[in-house]
């Protein structure tokens, strides 16, 4: 497809009525008949931070770094900012794989852009993120004076190409799900080890930079996983309260746009025979 | 180039299956297997060519599994063909399955909204289309309920009247004219005749043939995936049923032994004559006999059998069942229910049986089978009726002189 000339032939590539529409599909319909409904978003973030806390700062004695210029020092609040991100991360990806095999349905009977499909999973919980995020933001204003609301576009940012990044990256195992049913397997075996490959419960100072493998340092091998960039630069804005290095915003730039690209070009040549694989 | 005026044009159009043969969706074994998995290809329409003028009604009629509904499926998109092309020009809306997307714990409001928007309308669209949706659905009561709440019928109609209101100048329709009541079928064919008469395009797969032939200018015929005839309707249907005639009649009595599984209640059900004959039909207005074998001993009480009889097109004609009459005394091991009729009430045409076994109280289903039988009707010689039933009545005349 070729670059859109006008309003009507974007609005046709980007399809945001049906990606509303499926979007606020998920959302209605996820604490439908449940008495708790929408305070259960709100478990999940606190359990982890009540159970992390203990094990990683109480038992284990993990020294959340000290916030420059910041000031602060507080593990919950260390965790927290790395930990509501990469909870979505974890979430958006687990649905939006199932997302292509759970509407098959619909995939059979009707003709309209799939990717879409994936795309509004990662989008419902993108909303609740942005909740999460601000309550985050007035919690730690209340508690810890802690001020990053002037930050506020930064932040935005991050999480946008965090969103698209998401995007790409459940494009490819969504489509990919589609024929090889082993990738929601795989997907819980890998977010386990990528999570503590992350540094989200520890700063990344904890991970030696005088040790090597194969002439490269440990820290330099451990950077190559791109949610290290994500979790450093939201670390940098809300609790250091201090703009990512150059460096940083250039591997979530270069992250963005690859992985991106390559989700569009694995979905688009896995789209044609989805209907009689699903 | 030829057909500038066509809607839809296919050429040589071929589309393969895959049969995997031990179906494994792992990567392991595609990895292990190399690059290829082992599976034999179907090919499920192979060089099919013909064109649709626009503004034309075009029947697709075929037996069961005959690659009509792949042939739907490729021209509105969902499937991709693996040889030639289909190419249709203009808006194009198929009516697959009504209400396909609707999730049940949402509103009817709320699917009226997601449904239009994966069948192509934006938000605006649809606000300024709601009032008429839901009327012509005639749900005005209960729009705001969610739809695990509706009755299949009500689910349909929503789902029918917010496809009809795409408005496509390409109408893509699979069997699903049946839709709820009377008065709601004959609403939705008035709405395709509007469609028809504004100069839309309208493709039908239907086993209703009295439809094509009604509806249908001309049709195409599709037999094991390759073009047998095409043409105008009349001509078409006409080579349709005189084969159908020849070789399909043994289709409907394998079917129906194919569908029970040994471990059901349900062993055995039969159109049977007078001699005791099993049949596979049966000739309007003449006796017929419908027998039934169930497991007694596993039902664990005489049953009460029920019998549903459907129009192919899903009219429903009658349904029976035979209260307490059926216990034959002595209720162990099989127990054969016959159901006689002195004469077959009904108007040629093809006919499904449907059956269900309840607890003699009818407070329980033990098992129940829908469309399990298909069996003909024939026209009786020299006969003229036409209608639902067959009234079996006699005609008599005498002359009855006034001024006597």
């Amino acid at each position: 497809m070729g670059i859109p000339k006008n309003k009507r032939e974007w609005l046709g590539l980007i399809q945001p009525d049906l990606l509303m529409n499926l979007t606020l599909r998920d959302l209605r319909s996820k604490y439908k008949r449940s008495v708790l409904g929408w305070t259960w978003s709100v478990f999940n973030p606190l359990v982890a931070v009540v159970v992390y806390s203990a094990v990683f700062s109480i038992f284990l004695r993990i020294e959340p770094s000290v916030g420059d210029p910041s000031g602060l020092d507080s593990y919950a609040v260390f965790l927290l900012v790395t930990l509501l991100p990469w909870q979505f991360h974890v979430t958006s990806l687990t649905e939006a794989n199932r997302s292509i095999t759970a509407n098959s349905s619909l995939i059979t009977k009707i003709f309209f852009p799939r990717w879409v499909l994936p795309t509004s999973a990662v989008l419902a919980r993108f909303l609740t993120l942005i909740v999460e995020m601000l309550v985050l933001l007035i919690l730690i204003a209340l508690w810890e004076g802690h001020i990053a609301f002037q930050w506020i576009p930064v932040i935005a940012a991050l999480m946008i190409l965090q969103l698209l990044f998401t995007i790409g990256l459940a494009l490819m195992i969504s489509a990919a799900n589609v024929y090889f049913r082993d990738i929601q397997h795989f997907l819980m075996v890998a977010l386990q080890p990528w999570m503590f490959l992350t540094p989200i419960l520890y700063p990344l100072n904890l991970v030696p930079a005088d040790k090597e493998f194969l002439g490269i340092s440990y820290r330099t091998l451990y950077q190559l996983n791109p949610m290290v960039s994500w979790a450093k630069a939201y670390r940098n804005v809300l609790y250091d309260l201090r703009f990512p290095s150059l460096e940083r915003w250039l591997a979530i730039l270069s992250a963005t746009f690859i992985v991106l690209y390559l989700g569009f070009k694995i979905f688009n040549r896995l789209e044609p025979r989805m209907a009689e694989e699903v | 180039m030829v057909g500038t005026s066509n809607a839809i044009t296919v050429e040589g159009l071929g589309k393969k299956f895959r049969l995997m043969q031990d179906r494994n969706w792992t990567l392991k074994a595609t990895l292990l297997a190399g690059h290829r998995t082992r599976y034999e290809e179907f090919w499920a329409l192979r060089d099919v060519s013909f064109e649709i003028p626009t503004g034309e009604t075009f029947g697709i009629v075929g037996g069961n599994g005959s690659g009509k509904s792949t042939l739907l499926k490729v021209l509105a998109g969902i499937l991709r063909a693996d040889e030639g092309s289909a190419v249709a020009r203009g808006r194009l809306s198929a009516l697959l399955e009504l209400g396909a997307g609707f999730h049940p714990e949402l509103t009817g409001r709320e699917n009226v909204y997601l449904n239009g928007s994966i069948l192509g309308f934006t938000s605006r669209e649809i606000r300024n289309l709601f009032d008429d949706i839901v009327e012509f659905a005639e749900l005005e009561q209960f729009i705001d309920e969610p739809v695990r709440n509706y009755s299949s019928g009500m689910y349909m109609r929503l789902g029918f009247s917010v496809a009809i209101h795409v408005e496509p100048e390409i109408l893509l329709v699979d069997e699903i004219l049946a839709v709820g009541d009377l008065t709601f079928q004959k609403r939705c064919l008035d709405r395709f005749a509007r469609l028809r008469d504004e100069g839309r395009t309208i493709v039908v797969v239907s086993h209703d043939l009295d439809m094509i032939g009604r509806l249908c200018d001309s049709s195409v015929w599709i037999n094991k995936g390759e073009l047998a005839a095409v043409g105008s309707s009349s001509s078409v249907l006409e080579d349709f049923i005189s084969h159908d005639e020849n070789s399909g009649m043994n289709v409907s009595d394998q079917s129906h032994h194919l569908r029970l599984k040994p471990d059901d209640l349900v062993k055995s059900l039969e159109l049977v004559d007078v001699n005791g004959h099993s049949m596979s039909s049966a000739a309007s207005g003449q006796p017929a006999l419908i027998r039934v074998r169930y497991d007694a001993d596993r039902a664990g009480e005489p049953a009460t059998v029920a019998l549903g009889l459907y129009r192919a097109d899903g009219t429903h004609v009658s349904s029976i069942n035979s209260g307490a009459t059926t216990s034959a005394g002595n209720d162990v091991g099989v127990i054969e229910v016959d159901y006689e009729m002195p004469s077959l009430p009904v108007q040629p045409g093809t006919y499904e049986i449907s059956i269900a076994l309840h607890s003699r109280d009818m407070t329980k289903v033990f098992e129940r089978h829908t469309h399990l039988f298909r069996f003909e009707v024939d026209p009786v010689a020299g006969s003229h009726q036409t209608g639902l039933v067959a009234l079996g009545g006699n005609w008599a005349a005498k002359n009855v002189d006034e001024s006597n």
